[in-house]
């Protein structure tokens, strides 16, 4: 095998297209586990929230959550998926220590949902990532590894996950880069938050990822071996690990080199994936039918209830704000990063009549402090209402947008109204004639050279004028009244 | 005046506990000395702790000073199989792996019988998680033929079944996959159902074969049968193949006799290898209920005599599955100092008899990579078939008569050589257990050496009624129907 | 299909099981018997027979309530731990 200069690998990549398909576990937030009664929550203290169902004691059985396969199927709905009637239980038979039962309850051949396809960004247009199937199944428990004394190396087990409801979403190999990962995991991702089913936190483990990745030859059909890269928990790790793994097959194959199928691990620290082979051999799951558990049949009309429950959606939550309100694509986007966000945007508009002039406002305001401090928009201090308002104020010329960004900076802190706090700090308009022709005199008779300026000819010079009077007045003054005094004061003298 | 304490049905017991013509302490302490007596050279119980017992029984009594409605199954004290949980009661299932697991909730039946206000009567022994037809299997003792202590009493409930018969208890639960309620109750001349699948809740009963497990009764008795029955069945919320079309039997329906009931005899079934004293029972049972009225039928059942290959790949297949939980690891025996690989297998090297250890091997090879078809999922092929045969069946016939085992009790140590000649006891009871349907073994003559000869009914789905009522009609017209094995009328 | 003591380790190795050596033979034997009997299925036409699943027929149960049930067995699951550290189960490392 002959080394590679990263020069080669680059000009090598272009030779190669990758292809990339993801699994992506969910956890579902039911109140209690998909089997038994315990607790979901995170973070409690270890072994508390276990019961004889999910230790995994001898003589107990499963019994199933209804919310849990209500949260599935409306995942399989929002994502376009088929629901067949009858889906089933299969145990995975493998050992592990955060396993109690030395099987997991999945499903194998009979998938709650198949099919299905998430829409991710491509240049200006839109791709579309099909999906293979949705299936249900339980959580582990989780295994920590702590070092231990003197070389003695164990093992702690908590088995409050375990049992914890999960949904694995399998994508077809379509995806073509880490940066199209990424998007898919951010839409996917996007479409159970706005579902209230998943809580999409990646850092705690509600939602975790693993990407199967090749290489093939530009132009062919067939298939290259693939790897499987786990701990990925976040979006950054996602593309970067799957760059990495590009990287590496296309330098291993350029160089002579066969790709091995085997699972990698992500360290994020060293920002490498290493191979988590051991001497083991490659499992046998031995799935069969779940005998605890019967066939689950979906009755059609149910399905279709839950169907015409489902929220409205983020793609086409967008595609309605692009159309209704004649918005660029790149605002809907930003706007319906959240179904509140949407929600939040069109009551301002509703308050202000006021698409574009709102959008800019929530993109550029609202939004520079919800991500100074952190804040979700349900927690943001100024509520629809309050900024509803304030746009229509200076949306009818009422007040400057200047004054508006120094009122809106006021109801961060204070509750009041914007009209309560254009009062309270002195900030109404100044829109009398007789002041603003006062002030336009001033400005022009302490001005004489551009005022001459102008009356010679040169237009350009009235903008000066403007901005001066503004800054005289502290941005008060009303915009067309004053523009109108200083034509006056300036065609007065001369 | 009344039998002694430990001949009389269990039915008999409750009234008098009910009416208060007997305390519970005094049934308690009575059966307590029997089993004193006995259970030493049976091997009948892992666990018996009298102060408990005689504290349930106790309570009972207070509930009935107090004028408290009292339960149907009022002070009679009930053994339960060693694979049964009982909160804070060891449940070794006759494994080392449980050597001293102690389960931290009650079996549904458990909650069942303490409503009924039974008194729970010692854990009885068993082959090692429910995988024998002859109770050698258990990792502690063997249990021994109160009909003659040199022949094995069957399994794998050997051990509630020769404790009814022993009458050191009136009723028993043991658990039934392939015959371990039916095979020994023949074995030790007592009543044994196996109920319709589904309608006695599995949970709280360690698995073996979860598509197959029942928890059955054992009983001196149709009656008796009947009523531990109707205390533990129906709908369970926490096992989800518990049924509510599980019906009580009413014991008033089962004293109705045959006429106008079909009997279906499957002959192409009763193969040669069939004991001819057994061959012999079985036609005169036949006789004398046609005697008493009812019809007969042939019924083909083509497909049964496939179904100890069946049940040998589906049972061990699922119980691979369901005994991967015994790792070490959360409860249990532990064993090795390595690593977590060596701790696995060393706890289940040690823990696990050859039995288990075989039919482990057996499931995990049926489910493998490469096998599942022609194993796992051609035997539950081959099982639909066979589930049809009954459907078909009992559109001639109201229950079918058969034997329960080809042979009478057979020595202890003549079969544990050869798994093979063990599972091919089970020609009679498998079939039944295959298609989920409720079959009852019942007493009917003894051998000229005096050992019990059982045979039995298989009924339709939730019919446990008719094969009952059929069985007690039998009951009735037999002359000893009620004769107790010479251990059981020594002294106390 | 041929079974030999290869076939054993293995099967014993998915199980998780250690059978000692001087069993293993026997083991073989024994399953090559059991497996010759269960052969009698290959025979048979199964051809468009769905396999069982379950005996339970009727109306499926209704589906669990998602709500929350308590259960204080946290000190009796740990109690009958082989090995505990603190609130945790403790095993050997994974190699």
């Amino acid at each position: 095998m002959s080394t590679i200069s990263p020069a080669d690998i680059a000009a090598a990549r272009e030779r190669y297209e990758p292809v990339i398909g993801l699994e992506v576990h969910a956890q579902l937030k039911t109140a209690s586990k998909i089997f038994c009664g315990c607790s979901t929550r995170f973070g409690a203290p270890p072994n508390t929230q276990v019961c004889p169902v999910c230790l995994g004691l001898p003589g107990v059985l499963p019994v199933l959550n209804e919310r849990v396969v209500r949260y599935a199927v409306m995942v399989g709905l929002a994502v376009g998926s088929k629901i067949p009637t009858r889906s089933v239980f299969a145990r995975k038979n493998y050992f592990y220590p955060d396993l109690p039962k030395g099987y997991q309850i999945s499903q194998y051949d009979r998938p709650l949902c198949e099919g299905g396809s998430v829409d991710i960004r491509s240049g200006d247009g839109w791709k579309r990532i099909g999906l293979v199937r949705i299936h249900l199944e339980e959580d582990a428990g989780k295994s920590l590894h702590p070092e231990g004394k003197e070389g003695v190396h164990t093992t702690r087990v908590d088995l409050n996950r375990a049992g914890v409801p999960l949904i694995e979403i399998v994508s077809e190999p379509d995806i073509r880069s880490g940066e199209e990962a990424t998007d898919y995991m951010s839409r996917l991702r996007q479409i159970l938050v706005y579902l209230d089913v998943c809580d999409g936190n990646m850092e705690e483990g509600s939602l975790r990822c693993d990407a199967n990745v090749s290489v093939r030859p530009k132009g062919t059909t067939a298939f290259g071996t693939k790897t499987e890269i786990k701990n990925l928990n976040s979006f950054r790790f996602v593309d970067r690990a799957i760059a990495f793994e590009i990287e590496r097959q296309i330098g291993l194959i350029e160089s002579g080199g066969r790709v091995v199928q085997e699972t990698l691990l992500w360290n994020s620290e060293k920002s490498i994936a290493e191979s988590m082979r051991s001497k083991e051999e490659a499992h046998d799951y031995r799935y069969f039918p779940e005998p605890d558990l019967l066939p689950l049949d979906l009755d059609p009309a149910w399905i279709d209830s839950v169907r015409s429950s489902l929220p409205e959606l983020p793609h086409a939550l967008w595609e309605r704000l692009v159309r209704e309100y004649e918005i660029p694509e790149y605002d809907a986007e930003v706007l319906t990063e959240t179904r509140s966000l949407a929600t939040y945007y069109e009551e301002v508009v509703r308050l202000s009549k006021r698409p574009k002039l709102a959008s800019n406002w929530i993109m550029t305001e609202v939004n520079a402090i919800r991500n100074r401090d952190g804040l979700s928009i349900e927690a943001f201090p100024v509520q629809a209402d309050r900024l509803g308002a304030l746009v229509r104020m200076i949306g009818d010329a009422t007040i400057s947008g200047k004054i508006g960004k120094a009122v809106f900076e006021h109801m961060l802190l204070d509750p009041a109204s914007p009209e309560e706090i254009v009062k309270k700090h002195g900030l109404l308009p100044i829109d009398d004639d007789a002041s603003l022709l006062a002030l336009a005199e001033e400005i022009v008779a302490a001005n004489p050279g551009p005022a001459a300026e102008f009356r010679a000819g040169k237009e350009k010079t009235f903008g000066f004028f403007v901005g001066q009077a503004m800054k005289r007045s502290g941005g008060r003054a009303h915009p067309e009244k004053l523009q109108a005094a200083l034509k006056a004061a300036l065609a007065k003298q001369g | 005046m009344s039998a002694p304490i430990h001949h009389e049905t269990a039915e008999e017991l409750a009234r008098s506990v009910r009416e208060g013509s007997r305390s519970a302490g005094e049934i308690a302490r009575a059966f307590l000395a029997r089993t004193g007596k006995t259970s030493e050279r049976l091997g009948t119980y892992l666990h018996l702790d009298p102060e408990a017992i005689l504290a349930q029984a106790a309570r009972v009594d207070e509930r009935k000073a107090k004028g408290e409605t009292l339960g149907p199954l009022a002070g009679v004290p009930v053994a339960i199989k060693d694979n049964i949980c009982i909160r804070g009661v060891p449940t070794t299932c006759g494994s080392l792996i449980l050597e001293r697991y102690r389960p931290p909730y009650d079996a549904h039946v458990i909650q069942r019988l303490r409503a009924a206000d039974a008194v729970l009567f010692g854990k009885t022994n068993c082959d090692e998680f429910a995988m024998g037809s002859s109770n050698e299997n258990s990792a502690y003792k063997p249990v021994r033929n109160p009909w003659d202590l040199e022949r094995v009493p069957g399994g794998s409930s050997g051990g509630s079944a020769a404790t009814v018969a022993a009458r050191e208890a009136p009723l028993a639960l043991g658990s039934d996959t392939g015959g371990s309620v039916r095979q020994p109750a023949a074995f030790c001349g007592v009543v044994g159902l196996k109920p319709t699948y589904g309608s006695v809740s599995r949970y709280g009963l360690v698995a073996f074969a979860s598509s197959l497990d029942q928890i059955g009764p054992l009983a001196r008795g149709a009656r008796d049968a009947a009523l531990l029955y109707d205390a533990i069945s129906g709908r369970d919320e926490c096992d989800m193949t518990s049924r509510p079309e599980a019906k009580a039997v009413d014991l008033d329906e089962i004293e109705r006799g045959v006429k106008g009931l079909t009997i279906g005899i499957p002959s192409a079934l009763l193969s040669e290898g069939l004991d001819p004293e057994i061959r012999a029972s079985l036609d005169a049972v036949r006789a004398e209920l046609k005697r008493l009225g009812a019809g007969e039928a042939e019924v083909a059942l083509p497909h049964a005599k496939h179904a100890i290959a069946t049940y040998y790949l589906i049972a061990p297949a699922e119980a691979s599955s369901n005994l991967a939980r015994y790792d070490g690891v959360r409860y249990g025996l532990r064993a090795g100092n390595g690593d977590l690989k060596g701790m696995y297998e060393a706890t289940r090297g040690l823990g696990f008899g050859r039995e288990v250890t075989r039919r482990i091997l057996l499931g995990t090879y049926a489910l493998s990579a490469g096998y599942y078809d022609a194993y796992y999922l051609r035997a539950q092929k081959v099982r639909t078939l066979i589930r049809r045969d009954f459907t078909e069946a009992f559109a001639k016939a109201d229950a079918i008569l058969l034997p329960v085992t080809p042979t009478p009790p057979f020595k202890l140590g003549e079969k544990a050589d050869d798994p093979l000649a063990m599972y091919l006891n089970d020609i009679y009871s498998i079939p039944a257990s295959l298609a989920g349907v409720p079959a009852v073994s019942f007493p009917a003559g003894f051998t000229k050496s005096g050992l019990p000869i059982g045979l039995q009914l298989v009924g339709k789905p939730f019919d446990e009624t008719t094969i009952l009522r059929i069985a007690r009609t039998w009951e009735k017209a037999s002359d000893d129907a009620w004769r107790a094995p010479a251990i059981a009328e020594e002294v106390a | 299909m041929p079974i030999d003591v290869g076939t054993v380790r293995k099967i014993a190795a998915l199980a998780r099981l250690r059978v000692a050596p001087e069993d293993e033979e026997r083991y073989v034997r024994e399953l090559v018997a059991i497996l010759a009997y269960v052969e009698q299925l290959q025979e048979l036409d199964v051809e468009g027979i769905e396999p069982t699943s379950t005996v339970v027929a009727g109306e499926p149960p209704p589906l669990r309530p998602d709500e929350e049930k308590p259960s204080d067995i946290h000190e009796d699951a740990l109690g009958q731990a082989p090995d505990r550290e603190g609130d945790y189960f403790r095993v050997p490392r994974v190699v």
